[in-house]
């Protein structure tokens, strides 16, 4: 028996693993799982190398820039170029400053105007996955983020809450197959589920065929899900189809946040209402 | 123990590139699948109970940091390195191109096993086509990284054997 066990061990443990991962999947699917033991854990020895990678990430991209703007002053005789490397990393830098404080206004001028209690966080990684959009955020439930909240920016809507740890949050983009916002279009009121498909493409959902909507219409949430506050852009329409079957239309759409342009996003606590932008 | 310890280090850099570095590559929503990589290579050159555990826990990893479902890539990796494992015993692998190959087909595997486990536990909605894109690109990406990273693993590899054997 010892030796069937020695033997086969490698065969056994795969079909343990199999069967375990199994489990685990039904179990969160049903939500039976409510506590994962082991993920706030390895979240929690990943956060710091995540916050030191994605500052060498940033690091690394600002080479990249820098390099691109010095490539253009090839030609330029070494003395010049010197001089203009040097005004240009001072440039970059007052500029970096301009931005970050602009932006960092915008921020807190947008979180006036949304429910009390919204908690300003960093994207400190992204989904490992190319089958999944998320990101992961700095601040967890020490800082007051739970599951369900929704995640904003000045621009728009970017996703929703999915699990917390202490320290860190994991966001579902509204990219992502797996989510969906309920929206308006802005001009006509007509009402629809935005969400993200595995084609790469963001769609907007259950349109009727009689609904007026047109290329360029803003979607801004509804309000109705319970998650986003009401009035917060999502959106524009970018193609619009009428198939020549079926109860609703095709509408693809550009979301007005682009994950990989941004850095600080609001988690909007408090019970969702209507936000005054 | 300490090439497991070794492996088990590189894989959760692994994890920490896919999150961060990897997404520089201007692959668009691809992301480099080198976790993938790794399974295969325990399976075809370290096929031990340490490997299987490793392959269950770096699928779990990438769920705890992107999967809305926590068991889909542990579910996958493990059957990767199943599948891997089980093949291994006829290939006879030493040679660039068949270690990609090899990477190739372990790619479509898992993708096929994330289609499934997705059918069943998430939507169904705009699955097929969305994912035969994903589960070609990703493949392609992987198999094209797999004779490179094969090389690093298998110098870490016959470096530490080495020192065993020297202290021995």
């Amino acid at each position: 028996m010892l030796a069937f066990l020695r033997k086969n061990q490698v065969l056994l443990s795969s079909g343990f693993c199999l069967l375990l991962s199994l489990y685990i999947l039904t179990a969160a699917a049903r939500g039976h799982l409510k506590q994962d033991p082991v993920g706030p854990i390895l979240l929690w020895l990943m956060r710091p190398l995540q916050i030191a990678a994605q500052a060498a990430t940033g690091w690394i991209k600002e080479i990249d820039q820098r390099y691109a703007t010095v490539a253009g002053f090839r030609t330029e005789n070494d003395r010049l170029r010197k001089r203009i490397q040097e005004l240009e990393v001072e440039r970059n830098k007052l500029l970096e400053a301009q931005a970050t404080n602009q932006h960092l206004q915008q921020l807190l001028e947008f979180r006036s105007h949304l429910p009390s209690g919204s908690i300003t966080a960093s994207i400190i990684g992204n989904s490992a996955s190319s089958w999944f959009q998320s990101c992961l955020l700095d601040k967890g439930s020490a800082d007051g983020i739970r599951k369900g909240m929704a995640v904003v920016t000045p621009l728009g809507v970017v996703g929703q809450v999915v699990s917390t740890t202490s320290r860190s949050a994991k966001v579902l983009l509204i990219t992502d197959a797996n989510s969906g916002v309920d929206v308006l279009v802005q001009r006509t009121r007509a009402r629809g589920i935005v969400s993200g498909s595995l084609e790469n493409v963001t769609i907007m959902k259950y349109v009727k065929r009689s609904e007026d909507i047109q290329e360029g219409d803003r979607l801004i949430t509804s309000g109705l899900d319970g998650v986003f506050p009401k009035g917060l852009m999502v959106g524009t329409a970018v193609k619009v189809r009428k198939q020549s079957l079926g109860l609703f239309q095709y509408v693809e759409v550009m979301p007005a946040v682009s994950s990989a342009q941004i850095e600080e996003v609001l988690v909007v606590g408090g019970e969702p209402s209507q936000a005054k932008n | 123990m300490k090439l497991s310890l070794l492996f088990f280090a590189v894989g959760m850099l692994l994890v920490l590139l896919q999150t961060t570095f990897l997404h520089l590559l201007p692959l668009g929503p691809v992301v480099p699948d080198l976790i993938l990589v790794l399974c295969v290579y325990w399976g075809l050159y370290y096929p031990n109970v340490a490997a299987v555990l490793g392959s269950f826990a770096l699928g779990y990893s990438v769920d705890v940091v992107s999967s809305p479902i926590l068991g889909l890539n542990a579910f996958a990796m493990s059957l990767v390195f199943l599948i891997v494992y089980l093949s291994s015993r006829s290939i006879w692998l030493h040679n660039p191109l068949i270690s990609a190959i090899v990477v190739f087909l372990a790619s479509l595997v898992k993708g096929a096993a994330l289609v499934l486990v997705w059918a069943v536990f998430l939507s169904m909605e705009g699955l097929w086509t969305g994912a035969a894109r994903y589960i070609i690109m990703e493949a392609l990406v992987a198999a094209f990284l797999a004779p490179f990273v094969f090389g690093l693993l298998r110098r870490g590899q016959s470096y530490l054997e080495q020192i065993r054997v020297t202290t021995e």
